[in-house]
């Protein structure tokens, strides 16, 4: 496996700028998670990764070597696609075997069956081998995607949304089941996500993009509890972070710069002490219920435990735990004490 | 059919609530369905249907058009006998073949690698696949008209450009024995690439993007993304060009009628054309329904075998 290393690379199409000047160092072995809204350029920069899009600026390394002007090919990378991409005219079997039986990874047939049967049991794919390509549900065929990637040895995987159209079991099962393989063989994989969940527990750093700039680049844990801006708090936290004025909480002792507070659901508890709020809304999530409070011209969530008793209507104290409020100044750039 | 007599089978069912008030009120779905489909069966019946059923008949018979007052004489298979026992017919079947054979392998040759440059997109590809377009455009009876004279052995601009790249002196491409058959083959190519072409431009374009991308990613050189996407995935297209203009070759008339008349000699006569000759000419009205009814024969067993043969492919 090997190291991926982005230099200034930049990619524009007419008008938009789908990848600014992006700075990146994926070490050898690593998780890496590409976190953004959509139309952030996420695909774009795997894209140029792989080679299928040409650099507009800035260079593209792969293990030490600069691969910016090498076709897909030379680069020796594999690529889950988003849409699957699948050949529909193969069998499941032909689809997985591709790669193998290319003229630059010359194996015996097999070898071939062999490793494409221990794949397709990994994915539990290994009854649809002989089904058409186009004949599998959407989650079977995102598997098979996987499968096409994982047959080879290449330099890093590259992956595009790989688990979004599987169901809740399944996407649980493969994500436990990709974090395995990725440190069982060591490999370097750079992988783009929409779901956070995914994101904080496959990823041994995470990068979120905006517009084509990575807005901060850290260990989830760091992400999540440290995040450098409104926009990367917001991305991460289901639900999403409460932004509350300064004058919301009285008697803070807060940097002079500091226009908001950020605080996450978990960290707002109804124990009878802190600022006075009304309960709107009750959603139990089974193990969880996240309370909607009014307090003020605010709104913000509580995560508490499933069993609470509180009803909608009533009248509530709510404590900020102050360890761990985030203050944000006009621009949304975190400032600290 | 089945399928629309069975909806309108279960929707009755369904109305059965309403019970004998609502099929009073006007026309069961069945006898709607029937009044919709009666007079397309009619229409196919009168100019599809009988006329087939007639020729049939009339093959078995000496029935002469050409003299209505004759006592008409069943005389069995005498009229086939007489055709598969002739030297003649599979001549002029073997004309045909010739024609069919050259003129669909040139067609898909020419077709399918136009087709290939045009799906690069390059400036102006839709101005040029206009222009090759074209000749489809055309009457066949133009083309073979105007070909004549494209093919005059002194003024025609063939032969001034064939003397200009090679010392061939004077020939004829339409008087000449050996290069008839081939002056045909080529006027077709010339009409009907276009429609291959388009064949296989629509195969082409429905080949998406990525998975040329995925085929990269893995390794694919491209002349392996070639045999191994492109061509696959186009042959159905393919083969349903074939399908049209092997069907198309084998009536063909108007364009080789008028360019060589099926000369010189009859190494030109097509079947279709010595049918033509024998019905209208000749007026063997019953020796020529034999012959037509073995040409039906031939080419609905031949397109329903390639037919099964098509979906095969389409399947795998
Ligand atoms: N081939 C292209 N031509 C023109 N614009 C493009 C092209 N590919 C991407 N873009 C634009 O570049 C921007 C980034 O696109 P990209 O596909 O990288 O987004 P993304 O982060 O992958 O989004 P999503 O989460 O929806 O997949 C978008 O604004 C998109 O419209
Ligand atoms: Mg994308």
């Amino acid at each position: 496996m090997a190291e991926i290393r982005l230099e200034r690379a930049t990619k524009t199409f007419g008008q938009v700028h789908a990848v600014r000047e992006l700075d990146l160092t994926i070490a050898d072995g690593e998780f890496f998670v590409l976190l953004g809204p959509t139309g952030a350029g996420k695909t774009t920069t795997l894209r140029l990764v792989a080679g299928l899009e040409k650099l507009d600026g800035g260079r593209v390394h792969l293990g030490g070597r600069d691969v910016s002007a090498l076709a897909p090919a030379a680069r020796d990378v594999a690529f889950v696609f988003q849409q699957y991409a699948l050949y529909p005219h193969y069998t499941v079997f032909d689809n997985l075997a591709f790669p193998l039986r290319s003229p630059l990874r010359r194996r015996s047939p097999q070898e071939v069956t062999r490793r494409v049967e221990e794949v397709a049991k990994l994915l539990r794919i290994e009854s649809k081998l002989k089904n058409k390509a186009t004949k599998l549900s959407g989650g079977e065929m995102q598997r098979v995607g996987i499968g096409r990637a994982l047959v080879r040895e290449p330099n890093c995987f590259l992956m595009d949304e790989p688990l979004s159209s599987l169901d809740a079991k399944l996407r649980e099962d493969l994500r436990v089941e990709l974090k395995h393989i990725q440190r069982d063989l060591g490999a370097t994989i750079l992988y783009v996500t929409h779901d956070q969940i995914e994101a904080l527990t496959m990823a041994d750093r995470i990068g979120v993009l905006e517009e084509g700039r990575l807005l901060q680049v850290g260990t989830p844990r760091d992400v999540y509890t440290r995040p450098a801006s409104v926009s990367v708090a917001r991305r991460l936290g289901s639900p999403a972070i409460n932004l509350l004025r300064m004058d919301a909480v009285p008697g803070i002792a807060a940097p002079s710069r500091a226009r908001n507070i950020g605080i996450r659901p978990e960290d707002v508890q109804l124990n009878g002490r802190g600022i006075e709020a009304e309960v709107e809304q009750v959603e139990h999530l089974g193990a969880e219920s996240v309370v909607v409070l009014r307090a003020g011209e605010e709104r913000m969530h509580a995560l508490v435990s499933g069993g609470t008793s509180v009803q909608p209507g009533t009248a509530v104290r709510a404590e900020l735990s102050r360890e761990a409020m985030l203050f944000f100044d006009e621009a949304g750039q975190r400032v600290d004490a | 059919m089945a399928e629309s007599t069975l909806t309108a089978e279960g929707s009755r069912r369904a109305q059965v609530p309403v019970g004998s008030r609502g099929r009073a009120r006007g026309l069961s779905d069945r006898a709607v369905l029937l009044l919709f489909i009666t007079p397309t069966l009619v229409l196919l019946l009168a100019i599809n249907i009988f006329p087939l059923i007639w020729n049939i008949v009339l093959s078995f018979t000496n029935y002469r058009a050409n003299q209505p007052g004759r006592e008409i004489k069943w005389i069995g298979l005498r009229n086939y006998e007489r055709l598969l026992g002739s030297e003649d017919i599979w001549g002029y079947l073997q004309v045909t073949a010739h024609f069919v054979c050259w003129s669909i392998f040139f067609q898909v040759l020419i077709g399918f690698s136009l087709a290939w440059l045009l799906n690069r997109q390059f400036r102006g590809h839709a101005f040029w696949t206009t222009v090759i377009v074209l000749p489809m455009m055309l009457s066949p009876a133009v083309v073979g008209t105007f070909w004549t004279y494209l093919f005059q052995p002194q003024s025609g601009i063939f032969n001034y450009i064939v003397n200009f790249f090679i010392d061939a002196g004077d020939f004829s491409m339409i008087g000449d024995v050996a290069l008839a058959p081939w002056t045909i083959v080529i006027v077709d190519t010339w009409m009907w690439t276009p429609f291959v072409m388009l064949i296989c431009l629509a195969g082409l374009r429905s080949i998406p993007e990525y998975i040329y991308e995925a085929a990269e990613v893995d390794g694919a050189s491209p002349w392996r993304q070639f045999w191994t996407i492109t061509v696959p995935m186009v042959l159905p297209f393919l083969m349903l060009a074939v399908l049209f203009r092997a069907i198309e070759n084998f009536k063909m008339f108007d364009m080789v009628v008028e360019l060589t008349s099926g000369g010189p000699g009859s190494t030109t006569e097509l079947a279709s054309i010595n049918l033509k000759r024998e019905a209208f000419e000749s007026w063997k009205t019953g020796y020529s329904a034999a012959f037509a009814t073995i040409l039906f024969v031939t080419v609905f067993g031949a397109a329903n075998i390639y037919v099964k043969f098509l979906n095969q492919v389409k399947k795998r």
